[in-house]
C-alpha cells in the first residue's frame, strides 16, 4: 500500500459509512441543537421563577378571605406564565428558519417530515421537564400563604390532582402550540404576535363579547350559552385554561360546559392541525 | 456527479435560473461563475433540494437529491455562512450534523482540525468571523466524506491563507476522484483552482468551456504587455499577424487581438530578446465581464456603489 507516500488530507478514518438518517439519529440531533442554545434554558427559567412569584402573589392576596384554600391559587399564575412555553415554542420553531439552520437541517434531512416529527418529540420533552419545574415552583409559591394561615397543602385530594396534570399539559400544549406556529410562520414575530394573539388576547375578548351578563347577583341565573361563547371556548387559550380548571367549578359564562378533558382536547386538536398544515408547507414549501 | 438538465427556476415573475444544462464531472473542480444575482445560488440550493425546480431536473450520482440514501455521505454541502445558527458552537453545530447520519465525535474533531477551527469550536458561530464562519462551513461539507462537493463562494472572506488553502483542498479533492461544483463571481479565483468553468448570467449559460479556453479566448480579447530590447521587429511581426499594436515608452508594446503565446512565438521568430511578457492584468476579468457584459443585472446599481 502507498499510505505513506501519497499524503492525503481528507480521507483518514471518515471512509466507515454509517448510513443515512433514521428517526431515533433525527431525534439525537434535534435534542443535541436545542439544548446547545441559550434561549431555552434563560425562556424556561423566567417561566419557572415567574409562575412561582405569580403563584406567591395571588395566594398571598387572597390568603385574607375566610374560605382560603391555598390550592385553588396554583394555576391562576399560570395564565399569564403560559406566555414563557409560549415564547419558547416559536423561539424554536421559527429561529430554525430565522437563522438559515433550516438549510443545513433540510440538506441533512431532504425528506423533511422526520425533522418535524422529532423536532416535536424534543420540543415536548424539553417542555414536560419545565412543566415539572414549573408546577413545582407554584406549590412553592402558595406555601407561605398556607403556612401562614395554618392551612394544610392537600396535593392529593380533591380537584388538586386534576388541576396539577392539568398544569404540566397545559405547559406542554402551549409550547407545542408556539412551536408549531413558529415552523408555519417561520418568522419569529408574526409568529409571536399570532401565538400572543390566539393563546391570551382572543380568549379574554370572546369571553368578554361572549359573557351573557344578566346582572342577576345573588340568585344563580340558569347556564345560558352563546354563539360567541361557544367560539371563546374552542380557542387554543381558552381551551388550556379549561384544562386546569376543575369540573366542579362549572362552565365559563356564555360557554359550553366541556370540562378539564374536553379543554385538553380542544388543545390537543389545535396542536395536531397547526403541526399538519406546518407539515404540508414544509413539504410543499422552499427553504431559502 | 451532478447533472443540471434544463433548468428553471422562477420565484413569481422573477425568473433566477433559465433553462441551464451544464454537467458537473468525478474527478474535476468545475467552476461556478456568474455576476451577483446570475442564479448560482439559487442554482445550488435546486440541486441540494431545498428549492423545488419550476422545471427541469438536478441528479446527484444520478439521482434526485430527496431519493439519496445518506446525504451527508454523498453530497458535501456549504451554501451560505449563515446557514448555522448564531447561538450555537461550532462543535455543537457539527456534532448535531454528525449525529443525523450516526457519524461520531471523532470525525467531528477531526473536520475541527482539519478546518483550523480547534481554537473556536466551543465559541457561538455568531461571534465568528466571515472567514470563520466560511471554515465552518466547509467543516460541515466534509463531515460526511462525500464523493460529490458544492461550494458556495467559498473563499469569500478569508485571508490570504485561507484561500490558498481552500485552493490546495478542492484541487486534492478533485485528485482523489470527487467531485467538486465551485461558486465564485471571481474569474481569476476559478482560473486558479477549477478545471472547466460553466459561466452564467441571468441564469442563462453563457459559456461552458475549459479554464484553458477561457484564458486563450480572453487574452486574444485583452491585452498583451511585452517588453523587448527590439521593439521595432516585433511590432512589424505582430502586424504581420494581424495584432493591433501600441507602442510605449521604454521598449514597451501593447499588444491587442492576440496572445501572450502568440507573442512569445513571434519575439523568438524575429529574433527579438524579450524581458517580460505578460497578459495584462484584469484582461481575464474583462473578458469575462464583456461575456456576460448585458448580463449584469445589478451594474448600475453597482457603479453607484449602490447595496450589492
Amino acid at each position: 500500500m502507498s499510505a505513506t507516500t501519497t499524503p492525503r488530507g481528507v480521507r483518514t478514518t471518515a471512509g466507515a459509512r454509517t448510513g443515512g438518517p433514521t428517526f431515533g439519529r433525527v431525534v439525537a440531533s434535534e435534542w443535541t441543537k436545542l439544548t446547545s442554545l441559550r434561549s431555552p434554558w434563560w425562556t424556561g427559567l423566567v417561566t419557572v421563577v415567574a409562575a412561582g412569584a405569580l403563584a406567591f402573589m395571588f395566594a398571598t392576596a387572597s390568603s385574607v378571605d375566610p374560605g382560603f384554600e391555598p390550592t385553588r391559587d396554583l394555576a391562576t399564575g399560570l395564565m399569564l406564565a403560559q406566555v414563557g412555553p409560549l415564547v419558547l415554542g416559536v423561539l424554536l420553531g421559527a429561529g430554525e428558519f430565522r437563522t438559515g439552520a433550516a438549510r443545513t437541517t433540510f440538506t441533512l434531512v431532504p425528506r423533511r417530515w422526520p425533522v418535524l416529527a422529532a423536532q416535536t418529540v424534543v420540543v415536548a420533552g424539553f417542555a414536560l421537564g419545565l412543566a415539572v419545574l414549573t408546577v413545582a415552583a407554584t406549590v412553592v409559591g402558595v406555601l407561605p400563604s398556607a403556612v401562614s394561615r395554618d392551612l394544610p397543602l392537600r396535593l392529593t385530594v380533591g380537584d388538586t390532582p386534576g388541576i396539577l396534570a392539568g398544569m404540566v399539559l397545559l405547559v406542554v400544549g402551549v409550547t407545542l402550540v408556539g412551536y408549531a406556529l413558529g415552523t408555519l410562520l417561520r418568522r419569529t414575530v408574526p409568529a409571536l404576535v399570532t401565538a400572543l394573539g390566539v393563546v391570551l388576547v382572543l380568549p379574554i375578548v370572546l369571553a368578554m363579547a361572549g359573557d351573557p351578563g344578566g346582572g342577576t347577583m345573588g340568585a344563580a341565573p340558569p347556564h345560558s350559552v352563546t354563539a360567541l361563547g361557544t367560539i371563546g371556548a374552542f380557542t387554543p387559550g381558552t381551551a388550556g385554561q379549561l384544562l386546569t380548571t376543575p369540573a366542579s367549578y362549572g362552565p365559563m359564562p356564555g360557554m359550553p360546559d366541556v370540562g378539564p378533558v374536553g379543554g385538553g382536547l380542544v388543545l390537543g386538536a389545535w396542536i395536531v392541525l397547526l403541526l399538519t398544515v406546518a407539515a404540508v408547507r414544509l413539504r410543499t414549501r422552499d427553504v431559502r | 456527479m451532478i447533472e443540471v438538465e434544463a433548468l428553471t427556476k422562477r420565484y413569481g415573475s422573477t425568473t433566477a435560473v433559465d433553462g441551464l444544462t451544464f454537467t458537473a464531472r468525478p474527478g474535476t473542480v468545475t467552476g461556478f461563475l456568474g455576476p451577483n444575482g446570475a442564479g448560482k445560488s439559487t442554482t445550488m440550493r435546486v440541486v441540494v433540494g431545498l428549492e423545488r425546480a419550476t422545471a427541469g431536473t438536478t441528479r446527484v450520482d444520478g439521482r434526485r437529491y430527496a431519493d439519496l440514501p445518506a446525504p451527508l455521505h454523498a453530497v458535501g454541502v456549504m451554501l451560505d455562512a449563515r446557514s448555522v445558527h448564531p447561538g450555537r458552537t461550532a462543535s455543537k453545530h457539527l456534532l448535531a450534523m454528525a449525529q443525523t447520519h450516526g457519524i461520531g465525535k471523532a470525525r467531528v474533531r477531526e473536520v475541527i482540525a482539519q478546518t483550523g477551527l480547534e481554537p473556536v469550536a466551543h465559541r457561538r458561530a455568531g461571534t465568528f468571523s466571515l472567514g470563520m464562519g466560511q471554515r465552518l462551513g466547509i467543516a460541515g461539507a466534509l463531515l460526511g466524506d462525500p464523493q460529490t462537493l458544492v461550494l458556495d463562494e467559498p473563499v469569500n472572506g478569508l485571508d490570504p491563507d485561507g484561500v490558498l488553502w481552500v485552493r490546495r483542498l478542492v484541487r486534492e479533492l478533485a485528485a482523489e476522484g470527487r467531485t467538486v461544483l465551485l461558486s465564485s463571481h471571481l474569474m481569476h479565483e476559478l482560473a486558479l483552482c477549477a478545471d472547466r468553468v460553466v459561466i452564467i448570467g441571468r441564469g442563462r449559460l453563457l459559456a461552458d468551456a475549459t479554464v484553458q479556453d477561457i484564458v486563450e479566448r480572453s487574452e486574444r480579447a485583452g491585452a498583451v504587455r511585452v517588453r523587448t530590447t527590439d521593439p521595432e521587429p516585433l511590432a512589424r511581426e505582430l502586424l504581420a499577424l494581424g495584432a493591433q499594436v501600441v507602442p510605449q515608452e521604454g521598449g514597451v508594446l501593447q499588444v491587442r487581438g492576440t496572445s501572450v503565446d502568440e507573442v512569445g512565438t513571434a519575439a523568438r521568430r524575429c529574433g527579438a530578446t524579450v524581458l517580460e511578457l505578460a497578459a495584462e492584468s484584469g484582461t481575464l476579468e474583462e473578458a469575462y465581464l464583456q461575456l456576460t457584459g448585458d448580463a449584469v443585472e445589478y451594474r448600475t446599481a453597482d457603479t453607484r456603489g449602490g447595496a450589492r
